[in-house]
């Protein structure tokens, strides 16, 4: 067999073409394949006082900031290529990252924070696109804004100021309301769930203009009103110190005891 | 010889220089005009006196501190001297009749009422909605008062100047938008086209509904946030 083969030269060079073509196809593929689906890994540890505060402005992609309890912010990303510039600051008090701004005029990828910081941390984000999750942080502020597409989560969140806003996606909000406290959620288009004790003390305007879809369930008693035709709720629970504000103009706002 | 005469010549008649025959005619003045007796009497009193005494002894102790004293009282007396009334408004006008001050009355107790509704009204007005925009219907009477003459601007007037204002910015985003547009890539262009549909969909809604009512104010405060939405997305994404 081997003999024939030695004698068919024409077999050998073919073989020969074939194998040339896979290893050349595979490496270029290879290199494809990381250019398409391959990320990068940043990762970094400051550490902060308690009261520390985060700013982060991310451009595209998921940032989840969770509070533990160490006296450190933890920042891990993942860098979809091509490749994002990352370049925190730390601030006295502050940790700040700003994308945008470090990326400005540059096409890169998407980038996903996981981000962990004191329990007492105020967390300021910001993202183009992307979900946003804030999850057991009891700071002064809590604020999560998407530009764009995206959810918004909140768990677990203690903070006596909260701002959550986004243009089209869900918001959910569980947590406590803190006396004399501020809370505003607005969204063009989703849906906004606030997860809040019902024996909270809060004055509430809810609106939801396009759709009236407004659930409040067994929230208020018969201290709400309706105005305008059913487009917004006005009312107050308890004392009424803090203030609640929510705004989808084209979806639903629904409130579940917690 | 008269009384005229007799006065003229009396001064030098109590110093015995006046000749005999004039000394005789003014003494028989005095014997028959009393008046001119008591007048000679008189002056031959001061001449007796400021013969007799030494003038140290009619000074005061202190002659400048009395001329002092004089002084003030003269300016005192000049300052409390009532001036002459003018003859003004208020002179003529204090002869008011019956019916007008009826009428004046009547206006103050209007006003009075009309002052106290409205500051009753201020002070038990915080409702829940007080942490939103204005309204007419959270206007106070006052304002509404003001507005209608014309001093401030109603609602719907300020909701269309800040409308012109909100779109003036957004005309200028509108176009770092477009010189930024080419840099994003395609998940951007979407995300952006997307969102901006949406929030343009609910800004032709409110613009409907404020057309069909104007005084629709939760379709105002609406739209106005609405726009400051569509601000916002413009501002975001030109700076990607």
């Amino acid at each position: 067999m081997i003999r024939n083969i030695k004698h068919r030269p024409g077999i050998i060079r073919v073989a020969k073409a074939t194998i040339s073509c896979v290893l050349a196809v595979t490496f270029i593929f290879s290199f494809g394949v990381r250019d398409t689906f391959g990320q990068r890994r940043f990762s970094r540890t400051y550490p902060a006082g308690k009261n520390v505060r985060l700013v982060l402005m991310n451009r595209s992609g998921m940032v989840t900031v969770t509070g533990w309890d160490r006296n450190e912010i933890s920042i891990s990303a993942y860098l979809e290529l091509p490749a994002a510039q990352i370049a925190p600051q730390s601030l006295t008090d502050k940790i700040y990252i700003n994308l945008v701004k470090d990326n400005q005029g540059r096409d890169v990828g998407s980038v996903n924070f996981e981000v962990r910081v004191p329990y007492e941390a105020s967390v300021d984000i910001e993202t183009t696109i992307g979900n946003l999750n804030v999850i057991s942080v009891r700071g002064g502020l809590v604020r999560a804004r998407i530009n764009s597409d995206g959810d918004i989560t909140l768990t677990n969140i203690g903070s006596a100021t909260v701002a959550a806003e986004n243009v089209t996606g869900n918001i959910l909000f569980d947590g406590l309301i803190v006396d004399d406290g501020n809370y505003r959620f607005s969204s063009m288009q989703g849906r906004i769930t606030l997860r809040i004790p019902f024996t909270a003390s809060f004055r509430l305007v809810a609106t939801a203009p396009s759709t009236r879809s407004i659930d409040l369930g067994t929230l208020g008693g018969g201290r709400m009103r309706l105005l305008s035709d059913g487009r917004r709720i006005v009312g107050q629970n308890g004392d009424g110190s803090a203030i609640i504000s929510v705004t989808n103009q084209r979806g639903s706002i629904a409130f579940l005891k917690r | 010889m008269n009384c005229e005469e007799c006065h003229q010549n009396l001064s030098v008649f109590l110093d015995n220089e006046l000749d005999s025959g004039l000394s005789a005619a003014v003494q028989t003045h005095l014997a028959l005009c009393p008046e001119c007796a008591k007048l000679c009497a008189d002056f031959a009193m001061i001449l007796e006196t400021c013969g007799e005494s030494p003038t140290d002894d009619i000074l005061p102790p202190n002659s400048q501190a009395l001329w002092c004293r004089i002084n003030n009282l003269i300016e005192t007396e000049i300052k409390t001297t009532p001036e002459p009334v003018k003859k003004g408004w208020f002179s003529r006008g204090w002869n008011f009749t019956f019916s007008q001050v009826g009428a004046a009355a009547v206006g103050i107790v209007l006003i009075s009422v009309l002052l106290t509704i409205v500051g009753l009204r201020n002070y038990f007005e915080p409702t829940a909605d007080d942490f939103t925009s204005r309204s007419t219907a959270s206007q106070t009477t006052f304002e509404k008062v003001l507005s209608k003459v014309g001093l401030v601007e109603t609602p719907q007037q300020a909701r269309e100047r800040r409308f012109r204002e909100q779109q003036v910015a957004i005309d200028y985003w509108t176009k770092r938008v477009a010189l930024r547009r080419a840099q994003w890539d395609g998940r951007m262009r979407d995300a952006f086209d997307r969102n901006l549909y949406v929030i343009d969909e609910s800004v032709n809604e409110y613009n409907r509904l404020l057309q069909s009512n104007p005084e629709d104010e939760l379709s105002g405060e609406m739209l106005d946030a609405v726009m400051t939405e569509k601000m916002n997305l413009l501002r975001a994404f030109s700076d990607l």
